[in-house]
């Protein structure tokens, strides 16, 4: 086997293995305050469109998001065409600005901590 | 890493997430072992810094509410009733300052969901409490004087289905408003209601809209258990008994009471009126201080004649219009978008096609999204600056019933969460320590198991966390543990109320 079909391979069971694995990361009980606007514009779009599935970003009836590194490119093909169960969301039920501002907040999501190393809102 | 290989990896990724939901094992937070005793440790539960919880009594059998009378004093509803066969006395508790309880009134239609407190106007003038609740017999609203006196103050109501009697909540308005859950999940009887046990006692309960409706003529055929026949199906439409086929066209009439509506009558029980129709399960309903109606709404589960898949539970901000009577959409709208469109066909399932011809209203947008399945109950909104988040919603999250209500790839709710109703965005508010979510009894820890409801005391310093308890989800359906529940507080800075 050639080594990018090694690569390949080890990437597609990786990608079950982390996409589909039950592991996931609670949700932060507190939030840090430093959020752009962008950030918290896309984090309406979450608690109006995907939470549901996602429940702040965890896993629900969908994987878990904050464990998952999609690129921002990628996250937008995903929420544009649906993948497996989930639906597609055409630019009616999220515009393009809103879709930055969800990938913006996506992104800032996985670099919170677990819900038991909560951060100090005054910090 | 080079970006061709960045990017193939990306793909397989996304392919391999494409296939999850079917490929990985339902996994709600009931799915568990339960040996007991119900071990309860403050210590597993996680809050905002500066808050803390303590539990304030232990050992209590399904609390569904807390309330408060004249003097500040906490009482609880025991339910008397839970899915999964358990039946017993419904109670009015009152809780004493070192945890003991002392029972103030019983009744004998379970379950009691709810209780609100209706102060007093003064001086010889004590204020009650009223329960809501009621399934083994017709719905009703109780009111109930501290020292146990109980009078029926609303009767009648349809509330022998899936969902019964919830609430209630004084308005700033002195009127008692009240929910009430439909019978099905989805419009059409079946057999997941033959499974729940009320389908063969009450064979010609079945819905009721508020309001005339005209059927676009939905109808679906299953075996029939009525008959002994095992070969014997039957065909059912939407608002009609099981084994009663629709026609497009036909005219249900519309009446008062009616199924997934909330409604208000005056404190003596008098001049029922509807508030506001279309909705599944409104449980929850609290007042915020700027005299809005907050109502946390249980959304479709994937079972029955009409599955309906990802529809997260609501919460409403209801305005009341009483020359339009706003219509929030069941059965054939979730938070606004109708059914007909793509998402709500669970994989294997049918669609849930269209049980209306045309549609009473347009549905509002929800103030938030709620986890699909999290039984999203009590509510209530914070007034006071020493508790904080002033005018935001906490929303007591019951947990999944996976499998029975749908597939689920992880526990969902056993917390409380913060809405912040302006903004629309949710937030965790209390929950089990761990780096994955689930009630105590899935987690082996100490914390919370099923929160129900939330109330702030009446000077709004403490939220008050009733836990319904453990109930594990077995091969037959809910295992309830009667004894289990927990009424907890939670503080801001240690402080007490």
């Amino acid at each position: 086997m050639k080594p990018l079909h090694v690569i390949l391979l080890a990437g597609l069971l990786g990608g079950v293995g982390t996409g589909c694995g039950t592991a996931r990361r609670g949700a932060a009980v507190t939030e840090p305050q430093q959020q752009t606007v962008q950030v918290r514009l896309g984090e309406r779009v979450f608690d109006a469109t995907c939470n549901g599935c996602h429940p702040g970003g965890t896993a629900g009836i969908g994987v878990a998001l904050n464990n998952k590194p999609l690129p921002g490119w990628l996250i937008r093909f995903q929420v544009r065409n649906g993948v497996g169960a989930m639906p597609a969301f055409s630019e009616e039920a999220v515009s393009a600005a809103e879709l930055d501002a969800l990938v913006a907040y996506l992104q800032w999501l996985r670099r919170l901590d677990p819900r038991d190393e909560a951060l100090d809102p005054s910090e | 890493m080079p970006f061709a290989l960045r990017t193939a990896l990306a793909l397989l990724l996304v392919a391999s997430l494409a296939g999850c939901f079917r490929l990985l094992p339902t996994k709600g937070g009931g799915m568990t072992e339960f040996g007991g005793p119900r071990r309860v440790d403050s210590a597993d539960v996680v809050l905002p810094a500066g808050y803390r919880i303590e539990a304030v009594a232990t050992g209590l059998a399904f609390p569904t509410g807390v309330a408060f009378d004249d003097d500040g004093r906490a009482y609880v509803t025991e339910a008397g009733y839970s899915y999964g066969g358990f039946s017993s006395t419904p109670r009015l508790l009152r809780v004493e300052s070192d945890g003991r309880t002392t029972e103030v009134a019983v009744g004998d239609n379970p379950p009691w969901n709810g209780v609100a407190f209706y102060p007093g106007s003064g001086p010889g003038q004590a204020g009650a409490f009223f329960v809501a609740g009621g399934h083994e017999r017709p719905g009703q609203v109780l009111r109930i004087t501290p020292d146990g006196e109980t009078t029926v103050l609303v009767d009648g109501l349809p509330s022998l289905g899936d969902h019964h009697t919830n609430g209630p909540a004084v308005g700033p308005d002195g009127w008692l408003y009240f929910g009430q859950g439909t019978a099905t999940n989805a419009g059409v009887v079946g057999l997941d209601n033959f499974a729940f046990g009320w389908a063969q006692e009450h064979p010609d309960f079945h819905d009721t809209p508020c309001r005339d409706v005209t059927l676009a003529g939905l109808n679906r055929t299953t075996p029939n258990p009525l008959t002994p026949d095992e070969g014997d199906r039957a065909t059912t439409g939407a608002f009609v008994p099981f084994g009663t086929s629709t026609e497009a066209g036909q005219v249900i009439p519309g009446a008062l009471p009616c199924s997934g509506a909330v409604m208000r009558v005056r404190p003596d029980g008098s001049g029922l009126e509807l508030v506001a129709w279309g909705f599944r399960n409104p449980f929850g309903l609290a007042f915020a201080p700027d005299g809005a109606l907050y109502v946390t709404e249980n959304q479709y589960d994937v079972r029955g004649s009409r599955p309906v898949f990802g529809t997260g539970d609501l919460l409403w901000r209801v305005e009341p219009q009483p020359e339009t009577i706003p219509w929030y959409g069941w059965p054939d709208f979730w938070g606004g978008v109708p059914l007909s469109e793509d998402g709500f066909e669970a994989p294997g399932e049918r669609a849930p096609g269209t049980v209306l011809q045309e549609a009473p209203g347009h549905p509002p947008r929800p103030v938030v999204v709620l986890g699909v399945h999290a039984s999203a109950n009590g509510l209530d909104v914070s007034r006071e600056v020493a508790f904080g988040y002033e005018g935001d919603a906490f929303v007591a999250e019951f947990g999944d019933m996976a499998p029975g209500t749908g597939k689920v790839l992880a526990p969902i709710g056993y917390r409380v969460v913060r809405v912040d109703v302006e903004a629309g965005t949710v937030h965790e508010f209390a929950a089990n320590k761990g780096e994955t979510n689930g009630p105590a009894s899935w987690l082996g820890t100490g914390g919370l198991e099923r929160p129900v409801a939330v109330r702030f005391s009446p000077d709004g310093r403490a939220l008050y966390v009733v836990d319904f308890g453990v109930m594990t989800i077995g091969e037959q359906g809910p295992e309830p543990r009667p004894g289990t529940g927990v009424l907890w507080r939670i503080t801001l800075d240690g402080g007490t109320p």
